[in-house]
């Protein structure tokens, strides 16, 4: 992984970054499965109107960010990461119970689930 | 002494605003008067014969700095031209408060309170010896003139104290800027040169001392800052649209201070700051400075002959008549300065005045339109006699006080720079900068007599139903006259016997100048040098022989 | 009181310079501001009786023997009289760095020879007043009188100041009583407008005169007339200097000549003077004929050593065709008016311009005497006119009124006009033909003026004319007359004044105003007998003027056609006098039989629209006003506007930016939940960016 950064801001030919991820399973292997997922994430979350749909995205975002965490923990061989993943969980779990019923709040009011229904903060 | 005066009006303002309305008229009339005892017996116990110390000094170290030698303070003292304004804001303190028993019939508490909290501010600025002391006291100034306006005001006085606080607080903060940078360069780069002690001082003369060691180009700059608080309260030319606004929504005794006193913040900050503190940038930049008053004398005296309202052609030729003020202040010799401090006094006095006269008017009709109201000599002889009067002084009638004081600043502009006879002084303007300005005495008397013309003379006039005077009688009452007889009383005494005030004047003012005078010192002598060594004749002597 | 004073008055022995003493001098100024106080308390305490005109008369006659007393100490000398201390600052030790302007009097001839007429003259006309105002007896009676007594005192620091600021002080203070008594009917608009226009039209001579008072203290470095005529003396400027040649020589003298020519109504400053007879005729006797407008006069006839500076003259040549120019210029529209009392203002403004070319060809003792005669009979006259104007209601048409002074009680009015005119047309051996004479043979003494001359000698002629055309058709022929609509002061007009003619009788003066025409009258003519005290030296006034700072030598080189000037104008001017008079006996006195048509007016066909523009002023206000006054106001309804739109508008413009940019920012908060997610994204690859180029 550590060795990455050079070659792509040197230039390096596609077949040597292949080489890099060939290699071995390192760190950078988990890092760019969470960044795909982040990104994935906020694409979904940005193309979609769908309001579950949209939770679903940011969700996704959550877990891109906890498998970064609990790949740093490893990497460091502390349980940092983990602590914080298990924190993530239990307050995600309690959020979505929170943003679900949220949804089904708003559905009855707009009997829509378009995010673009609400827009009563615009300026 | 100096901190009770500041105080005095405080407490008064706290004790009004728990009192019933009554009592609360009472309060603030005995206050105001124990006020004014205050800085008359302030004035006793100057020495005037010491006029440019600092006297009766007060500090109180305010946190910074371990034995609060540097750093913020509450610090007071006065010299002989803070002396006489202190002793205006004391005299004109009673006389609103007695000037607005008949206008101010709601909501007394409030007014009285934010009346009284308006005398420690101004009086405050002129005190200050601290430069922490000055801006927060300059400033506070507009927070109960605001309340004044924006709650006892006319139609429009939202709008109007909203732009008199935001245009004069956005000009004060670029002042602001100006002096910090003094005291900046005071603590960090005097000390870089050998010179100064480093600390970070606010004292109002240490920083005068460091602030003309900047260099020109330093000094350009910390004008043109200050220039920007300093010229929107005067105020000059192009950034007096406030004050017509302000004026002609303002109650009558708010209009009284705000003519009185207020604007003579900003003409004693340039007395105080701007002339003492880079008399390099003054000397270069005078000229232009004069110009733009003299634009103003004449802009604004022409604007006040075609306006309908009486309170807006008073307040447009407030600003032709500052003009003058600060054409003598530029002039930078004895004559032209003393003749605008003394312009400072009796222009609150006489517009002050006039302001009252105004408001007497307001009271009984209900408008201010030239076009509505005529005549009413017919009707008001004693009111007519005193609007004439203050008219008169306000025109520079030679005997009242506005004479001696156009007539210096006039002479000052005038033989500042000649080189011919012996009655010049060396200077930035001239006899062509006096001449135009004159022509500010023709236009004044043009439209202070259309004013007069209209609404005290000619055949009368008054608009429909005005029949409801209220408790007022139809000419002023003992109350109104005893208002306004001081006025005209120092007027004529002024007018007649200006002697003790120009004593008074003369040591402090050469004080402000010395550092113009040194500055022209050196580049003569340079001047003389750079001649002798291109074998030019030199100067005339007694350029040469002026210290 | 008087025995009281006398020994103040003991001085030292006669010294050429100025010395100081005499400081009871300065009870000439005194006794009128009391007097003015006086009437001021008695409109407070609403005194409704003659007492404020008593008190005026009674502190003005002290004023006179109190003048009358320092005369006869004083002499020919010059004193400082000491009051104290007025604007006094310092800047420094050497000369030139202190201002020092005193309440202080200089006394010398010429001062004196002011002060002797003015005081004298004002209390005679107060005496006359107390009768005239008598339908005022109240608050406005108070008030007149409290003017009238602050206008001697301002009179006399013009007079007696011995500094050019003290001088400016009276210069304004008579400005200010004349302002205040033309608009003593303040209830009439034209009065107001009158005032008005009198004040600000003295104002723009007063920038004349505060500019060359700014110059005379830079070039001499003070204001005080001793020192000042000290140096004048010699010639040099305050470091020693010569100024012969200087700029200062040439303009600073223009520049008082501004201020004269406003103070006197000259040309082109005479317009005010004219509407200035909107005021009470006493006042218009007083101020506007015998002492003010002479202000300038004196203001010259003082600074006639600044005058002399300058070896070209070129101020005395502007100063003598300016008073030439007047003098015909009024003369002219004089004859076209039919108002007696505006006339009479003409009258005035030409008779004044008489006195400036007599100054501006060096003979200040002409001028002066000229000054001093004008006084006397322009007063007589005009009280003449007052006191027909006071009986008739008002009534100064000249087609309306006829033979009033062959009706009863009017015989004194009519021979006093008759005096009145006989010395303004210059008829031989009047006072007004002496002074008159003097200052018509200098013209053609002095090379270079003869043009002015004749000039003069035609306006003396016109003068001649128009003054005989008042008296031929309003004191003689035959008896008719139109009462006026005014009760003077009376504001009332709306009683019915079409009842006025039929219930109307001319009333008469009463005691007081014949005997003052009376007494007048004869020091009209008295006046004449002065030219023959001290012949050699130009009678008495001339002595006066030549023991003052006035003095000028007279050239004699001029001659009128070959002739001695001298001695030939006393024939000339009485032949151009005769020749006037007679053309306005044949053209208003022969063969009128109504007071409307007089020969005069067949002769109308022959002048074409002349009269007629004569008759409107040759429209020089309308002039003035279309040049100076319109284009001034358009320029300040622009400036007014500019003010509101573009100034303001600019300031407004600064408050209102951040609205606007909270305006333009405004779209972005469209609460759309992915466009606010757009921006944070677009934030964190911004972020990521910027990370990117720094590694």
């Amino acid at each position: 992984m550590t060795e990455l950064l050079p070659m792509l801001t040197t230039g390096a030919t596609l077949a040597q970054i292949g080489d890099v991820f060939m290699h071995e399973v390192t760190l950078f292997h988990y890092l760019f499965v969470s960044a795909a997922m982040f990104a994935l994430g906020v694409i979904g979350f940005l193309s979609r109107r769908n309001i579950i749909i949209m939770f679903l995205c940011t969700e996704m975002m959550f877990q891109g960010a906890g498998l970064a965490m609990i790949a740093f923990g490893r990497y460091h061989m502390n349980l940092t990461g983990d602590v914080f993943v298990i924190f993530i969980l239990t307050i995600a779990a309690a959020e979505s119970a929170l943003a679900l019923a949220l949804v089904v709040l708003l559905y009855r009011r707009r009997e829509t689930l378009d995010a673009s229904a609400w827009a009563e903060l615009r300026g | 002494m100096l901190l009770l005066l500041v105080v005095i009006p405080i407490v008064a303002a706290l004790l009004i605003a728990f009192a019933s309305p009554a009592l609360a008229r009472r309060i603030a009339g005995a206050s105001s008067l124990l006020f004014f005892a205050l800085t008359v017996a302030c004035a006793f116990v100057f020495d005037w014969s010491d006029g440019a110390a600092f006297q009766m000094p007060f500090r109180l170290p305010l946190g910074l700095g371990d034995d609060g030698a540097a750093g913020v303070a509450l610090e007071f003292g006065v010299d002989g031209v803070a002396m006489l304004l202190i002793m205006l804001t004391g005299l004109l303190a009673p006389l609103c408060v007695f000037g607005s028993f008949s206008s101010i019939t709601d909501r007394v508490r409030t007014y009285y309170a934010w009346l009284l909290a308006l005398q420690a501010p101004m009086v405050a600025v002129f005190l200050a010896r601290d430069l922490i002391t000055f801006y927060v006291a300059f400033e506070f100034t507009l927070v109960p003139m605001y309340v004044l306006i924006s709650l006892f005001g006319s139609t429009n006085r939202k709008h109007a104290a909203t732009k008199f606080f935001l245009f004069t607080f956005t000009g004060s903060l670029m002042t602001l800027a100006g002096l910090l940078y003094v005291v900046w360069f005071n603590a960090t780069q005097l000390p870089l040169s050998g010179l100064g002690a480093g600390e970070w001082s606010f004292n109002i003369g240490v920083l005068m001392e460091a602030a003309r060691q900047m260099s020109a180009t330093e000094q350009a700059w910390v004008l043109l800052a200050m220039m920007c608080g300093f010229a929107v309260k005067t105020p000059l030319f192009p950034v007096h649209t406030w004050l017509p606004l302000a004026h002609t929504e303002a109650p009558t005794a708010g209009s009284v201070v705000l003519a009185g006193v207020l604007l003579k913040l900003g003409t004693y900050g340039l007395y105080r700051f701007v002339i003492p503190f880079v008399p390099v940038a003054v000397a270069e930049y005078a000229p232009l400075i004069a110009i733009i008053s003299i634009i103003g004398i004449v802009y604004a005296g022409l604007i006040c002959w075609v306006q309908r309202d009486v309170k807006k052609l008073v307040a447009y030729s407030s600003v032709s008549h500052l003009g003058f003020c600060v054409l003598g202040l530029f002039a930078l010799n004895s004559v032209g300065s003393v003749g605008s401090v003394m312009y400072m006094i009796n222009h609150g006095l006489s517009t002050g005045a006039l302001f009252f006269c105004v408001g007497m008017m307001y009271e009984r009709y209900h408008t201010r339109s030239l076009e509505e109201v005529g005549g009413l000599a017919k009707k008001m002889p004693v009111w007519a006699f005193f609007t004439v009067f203050f008219t008169l002084a306000s025109v520079g009638l030679p005997g009242l006080n506005g004479f001696v004081s156009e007539i210096m600043c006039l002479l000052g502009a005038f033989q500042s720079g000649a080189t011919w006879g012996v009655g010049g002084t060396p200077g930035p303007l001239g006899p062509w900068f006096a001449a135009v300005a004159a022509t500010g005495m023709i236009i004044a008397a043009i439209y202070l007599l259309y004013m007069v013309g209209r609404i005290v003379f000619g055949p009368l006039r008054e608009p429909e139903g005005h029949e409801h005077h209220g408790p007022l009688p139809v000419d002023l009452n003992r109350r109104e006259i005893l208002v306004l007889a001081p006025l005209a009383a120092l007027c004529l005494f002024l007018g007649l016997y200006p002697r003790p005030a120009l004593k008074a004047l003369e040591a402090p003012v050469a004080h402000a100048l010395a550092g113009v005078h040194e500055h022209r010192a050196t580049m003569t002598a340079n001047t003389a040098g750079a001649l002798v060594l291109v074998e030019t004749p030199p100067l005339g002597a007694r350029e040469e022989a002026t210290p | 009181m008087l025995e009281a004073i006398s020994p103040m008055l003991t001085l030292a022995a006669a010294d050429a310079g100025a010395q100081e003493g005499l400081r009871a001098s300065l009870l000439v100024l005194v006794f009128p501001l009391l007097a003015s106080i006086a009437c001021g308390l008695c409109a407070v305490f609403g005194v409704k009786s003659k007492l404020p005109a008593w008190i005026t008369v009674g502190a003005l006659a002290a004023s006179f023997v109190v003048t009358l007393m320092i005369w006869g100490q004083a002499g020919h000398n010059t004193f400082i009289a000491h009051g104290y201390e007025w604007i006094t600052l310092a800047w420094g030790d050497g000369p030139g760095q202190q201002l020092v302007a005193n309440l202080s009097l200089y006394i010398d001839s010429l001062t004196l020879l002011w002060m002797l007429f003015v005081t004298g003259l004002a209390t005679l006309i107060a005496l006359y007043a107390s009768e005239y105002m008598s339908h005022d007896v109240g608050p406005g009676y108070c008030r007149f009188f409290a003017y009238f007594s602050l206008f001697v005192f301002s009179m006399a620091c013009l007079v007696m100041g011995d500094n050019l600021l003290l001088l400016y002080l009276g210069w304004e203070g008579v400005g200010l009583c004349s302002y205040l008594l033309i608009g003593y009917f303040y209830t009439k608009p034209s009065a107001v407008a009158a005032a008005k226009k009198a004040f600000i039209v003295n104002r723009i001579g007063d920038l004349g005169l505060a500019l060359g008072i700014f110059s005379v203290f830079v070039t001499f470095g003070t204001v005080e007339f001793a020192p000042l005529f000290e140096m004048l003396r010699e010639g040099v400027d305050g470091a020693g200097a010569p100024l012969a040649g200087s700029w200062q020589a040439t303009w600073i003298p223009v520049f008082f000549m501004i201020g004269a020519f406003g103070k006197s109504a000259q040309f082109p400053l005479y317009v005010w003077l004219p509407d200035a007879m909107e005021g009470p005729t006493p006042v218009s006797a007083l101020i506007h004929a015998a002492t003010m407008v002479t202000a300038g006069v004196y203001l010259i006839a003082r600074m006639m050593p600044l005058y002399l500076l300058d070896g070209t003259h070129f101020a005395l040549a502007l100063v003598a065709w300016g008073g030439g120019i007047t003098a015909l210029l009024a003369a002219t529209i004089g004859m076209a008016q039919f108002d007696i009392k505006r006339i009479m203002a003409y009258s005035t403004v030409s008779q004044l311009g008489f006195m400036f070319a007599g100054l501006g060809v060096l003979t200040s003792a002409g001028a002066a005497f000229h000054v001093f005669t004008h006084a006397f009979f322009k007063a007589t006259l005009f009280l003449c006119c007052g006191a027909v104007m006071h009986g008739f209601a008002g009534q100064l048409d000249l087609r309306k009124l006829s033979g009033v002074g062959f009706m009863k009680g009017w015989g004194i009015v009519g021979i006093a006009m008759f005096i009145g005119c006989l010395n303004l047309a210059g008829f031989p051996f009047t006072a007004g033909y002496f002074s008159k004479d003097m200052i018509l043979a200098q013209t053609f003494a002095t090379p270079g003026y003869a043009m002015l001359g004749w000039v003069l000698l035609l306006t003396a002629g016109i003068t001649a004319y128009y003054t005989f055309r008042v008296f031929f058709r309003v004191f003689v022929g035959p008896k008719l007359y139109e009462p006026g609509d005014e009760h003077h002061g009376d504001d009332n007009h709306s009683h019915d004044h079409d009842h006025a003619h039929e219930d109307f009788h001319p009333h008469p003066p009463g005691w007081a105003i014949n005997s003052v025409l009376a007494l007048l009258a004869v020091l009209s003519i008295a006046a004449a007998a002065t030219y023959f005290i001290n012949k050699p030296d130009h009678g008495w006034v001339g002595s006066m003027v030549h023991n003052s700072t006035a003095d000028v030598t007279s050239p004699h080189e001029g001659t009128f056609l070959g002739m001695d000037p001298h001695k030939a104008m006393y024939y000339v001017s009485a032949i151009v006098g005769f020749i006037g008079i007679a053309i306005a006996f044949m053209l208003h006195y022969v063969g009128r039989r109504t007071s409307e048509k007089a020969n005069a007016d067949k002769l109308l066909p022959a002048v074409g629209p002349v009269a007629t523009w004569a008759q409107g002023k040759w429209y020089i206000d309308e002039l003035y006003d279309a040049v100076i006054r319109q284009p001034l106001l358009v320029l300040s309804h622009v400036f007014h506007i500019v003010d509101k739109l573009l100034v303001d508008g600019l300031v407004n413009l600064f408050g209102r930016l951040p609205t606007m940019t909270a305006r333009a920012l405004r779209p972005s908060q469209n609460g759309v939940l992915q466009s606010y997610a757009a921006g944070m994204a677009a934030g964190l690859v911004f972020v990521l960016l910027v990370v990117w180029a720094l590694l």
